[in-house]
């Protein structure tokens, strides 16, 4: 497991790093803000990120999930136990990715790895929505293209889908981009934007 | 009726705009209200988000469009978000590094003495970094989902530069933009005040604009709370949102500005020095070092124009910045979202028990008076400040997908 620990607390910083002392790999960077570890973000590649709750260095990190461009990483918030009932409430509330300072050596790890494994889920929720908004949005193309060729050319619904379906590997595009190229050109032919 | 609670814990981050918050507990608004409020400085707009969402605060000073993005799942964990009051207009400016302000009155000294100052000295300064090699300017604001990056993008945009594709936009933490621009780590960044002041204070920084010249009176941060909080305390919430407009009220008058500035500077607060923290507040702000800006235009704004009431034409306005940079698609339910966020029914029910005028209307069209007028759909007629935006152009929140899509430049998802 590869881990990055930011907090200007290096006290706190070694508390988590101790709870994951048994686990093999093991390679776990400290930095006591992002500033300072940046530039190895990309070649570390870290499995998880661990950040103090008052590190102002959140929203920072959030950016970089937010941002396509780079490679979303899980970040778990590490709590001080001066703001009492954050962690409970964050558990409560399904928020996972919090952790209490004062956990026993065996929690921090799962804690850790829960966060992990909810990332990958929600990771792969992502692009399999992403995925269904773009099928279905590809099928309702084809399915206008298919009656404007219909209409147009007065064939039947089989010798429309046909028609595009050959278009589409005479040019090597999906059928959903050929539907759509159709639907544009027969709209600027029409006058539909200008 | 007694307040099903009296005991709050309210969250803020150190800027200027968190002054209705501080000025009810230090001016004991919140106190004739019946409540005793505990104010939390927080870290990062991140953790004020989670805090919120999962009850460890029962309210905060947000970026306007983080409640927004939040009830749309794209901001940390969905949670069902209000926005019952406004606490500010205007209040935040676009600054450069010294040296980038020299590089650019270098390559087009006429266009530099224009103003508002346009980003076209900037695009040629960017086409000479790309002709010779260079790597992109970086660029910081605060958070995504902040009017400083959608204000960025739209002074950048309307003079060509693509802010995805013709430089690097970063988040830095407000209270750390000045030493990151001196460190020379970025060129320049968006933030409210009293950062931009604290640059040129510093003399590592240079005002290019100030928000009050992008858009006259444009929206900046909140007051938000969860509907569930709302459900379960509504003579609470009336009673915050009445200490929130008095405070704001206060912070309004001129003559208050000077002891406004000192309870801001306190070390509890934005914890910056006085004049920097000043320098927003009062009189003519500088755009550099011997060169103050003009006094007659209003840098912040917290009670004055209606700034207090949340208008669903803002929400709107913000959704609308969020399909142009393609961070939500059109599949987004954007009336809906606007509605269930954005309260102006809540904050009317609070400014009546107080006899406080407010809007009638829950939108406006924004952009088009060029002068000051007088709101009538009101519950007494609200004199309005002019409106207009930089490059021209207005906002009807009856269409936003078509304002998303006036633009050359723009992610729109298809």
């Amino acid at each position: 497991m590869k881990v990055i620990i930011i907090d200007p607390d290096e006290a706190r910083a070694a508390l988590v790093a101790e709870g994951l002392a048994d686990v093999r790999p093991l390679e776990v960077r400290r930095a006591s803000s992002f500033e300072a570890i940046e530039g190895e973000l990309p070649s570390f590649a870290p499995d998880v990120i661990v950040i103090a709750c008052d590190s102002p260095d959140r929203d920072t990190l959030e950016s970089l999930r937010e941002a396509s461009s780079e490679n979303p990483r899980p970040v778990v918030m590490f709590v001080d136990r001066s703001s009492p009932g954050l962690a409970e409430a964050a558990v409560e509330a399904g928020v996972a990715a919090y952790v209490v300072d004062g956990l026993s050596a065996g929690r921090v790890r799962s804690v850790l790895e829960v966060a992990m494994s909810r990332f990958e889920l929600m990771q792969k929720l992502r692009t399999d929505l992403d995925k269904a908004k773009a099928d279905l949005a590809s099928r309702k193309s084809v399915e206008r293209a298919k009656g404007l060729l219909m209409k147009e050319r007065g064939i039947d619904e089989d010798q429309a889908y046909s028609l595009l379906r050959k278009l589409a590997m005479d040019t090597g595009r999906p059928i959903g981009a050929v539907a759509n190229d159709l639907l544009t050109f027969a709209g600027v032919l029409k006058g539909d934007g200008s | 009726m007694s307040l099903e609670r009296t005991q709050l814990r309210l969250g803020f981050i150190a800027l200027n705009d968190c002054a209705p918050l501080a000025v009810a507990r230090e001016k004991g608004f919140f106190e004739s209200e019946g409540l005793s409020v505990d104010l939390s400085r927080e870290a990062s707009w991140a953790n004020i988000r989670d805090k919120v969402a999962m009850g460890a605060l029962d309210g905060a000073h947000m970026l306007a469009p983080m409640p927004l993005a939040v009830r749309l799942g794209i901001c940390g964990e969905p949670a069902r978000m209000i926005a019952p009051m406004s606490l500010n207009l205007n209040g935040s400016a676009i600054t450069v590094s010294t040296a980038l302000a020299d590089a650019m009155r270098a390559a087009e000294p006429q266009s530099m003495q224009l103003r508002p100052r346009t980003a076209r000295p900037l695009a040629t300064i960017i086409a000479a970094r790309k002709a010779q090699g260079l790597p992109p300017l970086t660029f910081a604001v605060v958070f995504p989902f902040s009017v400083h990056n959608y204000e960025l993008r739209y002074w950048l945009a309307e003079a060509g530069v693509d802010p995805d594709r013709d430089l690097r936009i970063v988040v830095t933490p407000p209270a750390r933009m000045t030493a990151r621009l001196a460190a020379g780590d970025i060129d320049g960044f968006c933030v409210g005040a009293p950062w931009n002041a604290q640059a040129v204070a510093d003399g590592h920084g240079e005002i290019m604009v100030y928000a009050a010249e992008l858009w006259g009176v444009g929206p900046d941060k909140v007051f938000g709370v969860t509907e569930g909080f709302a459900e379960r305390h509504p003579l609470t919430l009336s009673a915050t949102l009445r200490a929130l407009i008095r405070a704001a009220a206060w912070a309004d008058e001129p003559g208050n500005r000077g002891e406004l500035a000192a309870i801001l500077a306190h070390h509890r607060y934005v914890d910056a020095p006085e004049e920097v923290v000043a320098r927003s507040l009062t009189g003519a702000p500088p755009y550099a070092l011997g060169e103050p800006g003009p006094d007659d235009q209003d840098y912040i704004i917290y009670h004055r124009y209606a700034a207090s009431f949340p208008w669903r034409s803002h929400a709107v306005w913000f959704l609308a910045q969020m399909l142009r940079w393609g961070q939500i698609g059109p599949e987004a339910d954007i009336a809906g979202t606007a509605e269930a966020v954005y309260r102006p029914d809540l904050f009317r029910a609070a400014a009546a028990e107080l006899g406080a005028p407010a809007p009638l209307v829950d939108e406006k069209v924004e952009g088009l008076h060029a002068s000051a007028w007088t709101l009538d759909e009101a519950t007494a007629p609200i004199p309005m400040a002019p409106d207009l935006f930089f490059d021209g152009g207005s906002f009807d929140a009856a269409q936003p997908e078509r304002y998303a899509a006036g633009f050359a430049i723009g992610r729109l998802r298809s």
